[in-house]
């Protein structure tokens, strides 16, 4: 459920907060959001992941289909990666791994100043 | 133990931040930014329009005094109404911005030659030999003499660059042009200076054009008598059909040079200067009343240039008081290049004139300081311009300059060897020079003497200028700066410390040549020659045109109650005027006993032809393929030369195959046999039927003139998704429908004045807006291609509630 959340919280955030500032803005979030909730490092890599992954796969995907792709299977041919869907899949991945890796940095730093659980001893 | 999983991860983090924020070379071949350029928030997918213009219609700047409308029609064309020039040259600075900002600089960085700094060390020689020529040194010195003398037309200049800025100051990296994405750059802020530089890159494309080390080293190889079988400067002058009508009288003193005793040639090398591309020309042809239907004066025009997306012209009207002007203006600087007003139009063609000369330069010693001119040594000036290169270290190049002009070949560039050889440049279009007062002048100008008057400024690079007027004049002229030059001056490399081979006075205005309102009822002009021979100056160039010219007048001598709608079909006149007047005799020198069927199938379909290059015709593919075969043939001794000279003429090579049969150069000298014309003739026939069989295999079509020519209108950085090819389109070079694989009409117009006002037509190959996202990029190519034209909307009554305006905005002071 938390992972839910924050997947949530970081896709939301990117997507509001993205058109007004540089691209690396969704790695701050991924930062952000996993620094100040606690979280597993492969739980803070899978909600950066997919925060940013399937919120800048979503976008795409949908600026392309307002576009009629019209634009996208050109770029896709300078690219030379054949379909324009490959460029949608390939800007959720970029997200994903930028936001990811930004996320598990922000569940480290998050731990650097939370002292680890100690074991009650009533329980 | 958890600092260092902090540290890891956070390393990581930042080294893949850094990675998707750079650009990357994989394989050789460069790859933008990943993360910017494929975020959707701010990467390619931002340039995806859905809408062809997407401006708020309503806008507030700082540097707008008064309120401006902006009314984008339905080819989005601006019609800017403004209520002061200031604001009016601003705001065609925003617009056209807009529309096209990356083009706009691109090219202007190419003049300046700083593209290494875009596209790394590959494009470095590019770059010095556009410093070496000069384009950026002539345009500090024309912006240098013009904002000390044209102090208030500089702050116009200053007016359209605020424009550009105000534009690209909005600008975060999402709204960039997609080309700036891709090649992950930024714009950098505007300057009158780049407008200068944009006369330096027209003067390049139309002013540079000599042969001189070419002709050189064809004199050195072969002696005078076959130097003028090869390149005559007057070939069969009896049809010549000069721009300047025949009979024209010149009733002025010349300025008299006398030749000095020379002999060429005096020096030679190779040459390795890019030249500018032979086909730029234009056609241009105006009719008075007396053979309209109407009794209107109509002018046709179109430039030939490369055929490029987005394209070289950008289409705008221009209104504010004292002012209304429509028609084509340059990306890059302010008012209308080509167009009309409420009282006059005008047009131009390239008037071909050799500006450039080669001096040769002998230092004093190895410091450079000093060179030998008149008996003396004469101190040099030396500048060392730098190269920034992206990625790499920057570039150092020293550049010495003669009075002459720049050393452009040196030790340092265009030698190899031990043998160094200096040549100073010489070009007209280094002087300071004020074109945009000129065209500023123009575009206000209400009749023939305000015309003129206007070109009185003017330097280069020369054109054929056309016009015509509401009160029903028609004039020629031809204008520039001009050398007066005596008998072959120029035409070969010069002695820099002679004295008597420098350039001694210029051409005056008056004495240029021009005709107004002639006999004949029309002027038109296609680069041929300018006069005929009695005109009292030395004129030459190594490039006239020999076919379009001729095309035209001998359809305007007998076209009568002409219409708008003759003048557009003339303008895609597709007679092939060179088949005309070759191909029957290589037919006749055919040997038609001996075919084979598919020899007999060929011959046939080149009996038939009627010689027009319309589109779907196939004789037109057979012909221009045996003519290319039979040109390869014959002057394979100028291609394969170890000194460089060049192929003459094709209407040369006409008159050397019909008069000089038994020609040295027309004999194989691989075989024992002596070959004649007839010879080369029949073997290339054959081997042109190879070439075409071997073409319909590969690509299994039929041999349309169309498809065999394929012109393509080709974005700057040739990406093919960006270009469009295979345009539906006859003609070719040298036929007046001038559109060849990449090069051709650029922006035609047609515009017909009389009884008060003005109608005009135009069309060209690409689309007001310069982004391949747009939904409209490029969408008048197909046509430009069948002959259709646009009525231009030209009026002073145009409001956002107009009939044909599709968007309006309304720009207010801040």
């Amino acid at each position: 459920m938390k992972l839910i959340i924050r997947i949530i919280a970081i896709g939301s955030l990117t997507y509001f907060l993205s058109p007004f500032a540089p691209w690396w803005l969704c790695m701050a979030i991924s930062f952000l959001v996993c620094a100040i909730s606690p979280s597993s490092g492969l739980n803070a890599f899978i909600a950066g992941f997919l925060g940013v992954g399937l919120t800048w796969m979503g976008y795409a995907w949908n600026l392309d289909v307002q576009n009629q792709s019209a634009f996208s299977v050109k770029i896709a041919e300078i690219m030379q990666v054949g379909d324009p869907l490959i460029l949608v899949l390939v800007s959720g991945a970029v997200g994903g791994i930028a936001g990811g890796f930004a996320a598990i940095s922000g569940t480290t730093f998050r731990q650097l100043f939370v002292k680890p659980k100690q074991n009650s001893l009533y329980s | 133990m958890k600092t260092f999983k902090f540290i890891l991860s956070f390393l990581i983090t930042l080294t893949i931040g850094i990675l998707f924020n750079t650009r990357l070379t994989i394989a050789g071949s460069p790859i933008p930014p990943l993360g910017k350029f494929l975020s959707p928030f701010q990467g390619f997918l931002q340039n995806a329009e859905n809408e062809a213009i997407d401006l708020d219609e309503s806008l507030a700047m700082v540097g707008v005094k008064e309120p401006v409308n902006v009314h984008f029609d339905e080819l989005y064309i601006p019609h800017i109404f403004a209520q002061n020039e200031e604001d009016l040259f601003f705001t065609q600075g925003y617009i056209t911005a807009y529309h096209r900002l990356w083009q706009m600089e691109f090219q202007l960085l190419a003049a300046e030659g700083r593209v290494s700094e875009i596209l790394g060390s590959w494009a470095l020689n590019f770059d010095r030999e556009q410093r070496r020529i000069g384009l950026k040194f002539a345009a500090i010195n024309s912006e240098e003499v013009f904002k000390k003398e044209e102090p208030e037309l500089y702050k116009l200049l200053e007016s359209y660059s605020n424009g550009v800025n105000a534009y690209i100051d909005e600008l975060s990296y999402a709204d960039y042009p997609f080309e700036y994405k891709l090649l992950d750059y930024e714009p950098e802020k505007w300057t009158p200076f780049k407008c200068f530089l944009l006369t330096s890159n027209m003067n390049n494309m139309l002013s540079k054009g000599e042969m001189d080390i070419e002709h050189t080293n064809a004199m050195r190889l072969w002696g005078r008598e076959v130097f003028e079988i090869l390149y005559p400067e007057r070939p069969l002058e009896e049809l010549l059909d000069p721009v300047i009508p025949r009979d024209t009288q010149f009733d002025f003193e010349a300025i008299a040079v006398e030749k000095p005793d020379v002999d060429f040639p005096i020096e030679f090398k190779n040459p390795v200067l890019n030249k500018q591309n032979p086909d730029n020309g234009s056609n241009s042809f105006v009719v008075n009343g007396s053979k309209t239907a109407n009794g209107k004066v109509i002018l046709a025009n179109e430039p030939d240039l490369s055929l490029n997306l987005p394209s070289i012209w950008y289409v705008v009207h221009l209104n504010a008081p004292d002012i209304n002007v429509m028609g084509a203006s340059l990306p890059g600087a302010p008012t209308v290049v080509i167009g009309f007003n409420d009282s006059i139009a005008w047009g131009n063609t390239n008037a071909k004139r050799d500006l450039v000369d080669w001096y040769y330069v002998q230092f004093k010693d190895e410091e450079r300081n000093e060179y030998l001119y008149n008996g003396n040594w004469v101190p040099t000036r030396v500048e060392i311009e730098e190269f920034v290169v992206r990625g790499e270290d920057r570039y150092y190049d020293t550049i010495v300059y003669t009075h002459h002009g720049p050393v452009v070949y040196d030790r340092n560039f265009g030698n190899s060897g031990s043998e160094i050889s200096n040549l100073a440049m010489k070009w007209t279009a280094h002087l300071p020079s004020k074109e945009i007062k000129t065209s500023y002048l123009v575009n206000k100008a209400e009749n023939h003497d305000e015309f003129v008057e206007a070109f009185s400024y003017f330097m280069g690079p020369p054109q054929n200028y056309s016009f015509a007027s509401v009160n029903g004049d028609i004039a020629l002229w031809i204008n520039g700066k001009f050398p007066v030059k005596w008998e072959e001056q120029g035409k070969f490399i010069l002695d820099g410390a002679n004295i008597s081979h420098e350039w001694k006075a210029f051409m005056p205005q008056e004495h240029n040549l021009h005709v107004l309102n002639p006999p004949q009822n029309f002027v038109s002009s296609a680069n041929q020659h300018a006069a005929d021979t009695i005109y009292p100056y030395y004129q030459y160039d190594y490039s006239y045109e020999y076919y379009r010219g001729r095309r035209i007048n001998d359809r305007l001598r007998i076209m009568s109650k002409i219409t708008v709608e003759d003048m557009m079909e003339l303008q895609h006149d597709n007679f092939n005027y060179n088949a005309f007047e070759v191909l029957p005799m290589m037919l006749d020198s055919l040997d038609s006993a001996s075919f084979t069927d598919t020899e007999r199938n060929y011959y046939e379909q080149l009996r038939q032809w009627d010689f027009f290059n319309n589109p779907e015709r196939q004789g037109p593919s057979i012909y221009e393929q045996w003519w290319t075969n039979l040109n390869n043939k014959l002057w394979d001794e100028i291609d394969s030369s170890e000194l460089k000279v060049y192929r003459p003429s094709w209407f040369n090579t006409v008159k050397v195959l019909k008069e000089n049969p038994d020609f040295f150069m027309i004999d194989n000298q691989l075989t024992s046999v002596k070959e004649t014309t007839g010879d080369l003739i029949r073997v290339t026939f054959k081997e042109t039927i190879e070439d075409l069989e071997e073409y319909l295999q590969e690509e299994g079509n039929s041999l349309l003139w169309y498809e065999f020519k394929n012109t393509t209108i080709s974005h700057l950085l040739r990406l093919a998704p960006f270009s469009v090819d295979n345009v539906k389109i006859g003609g070719n070079r040298h036929i007046v429908n001038a559109a060849s694989k990449g090069h051709g009409p650029s922006w035609r117009m047609v515009v017909e004045l009389g009884d008060g006002e003005v109608n005009a037509w135009g069309v060209y190959p690409g689309s007001q807006s310069g982004n391949p996202g747009n939904p409209m990029y490029a969408h008048m190519v197909q046509d430009w291609a069948t002959g259709e034209y646009n009525k231009l909307l030209f009026s002073e009554d145009i409001n956002a509630d107009s009939e044909q305006i599709n968007y309006s905005l309304t720009i207010q002071p801040k």
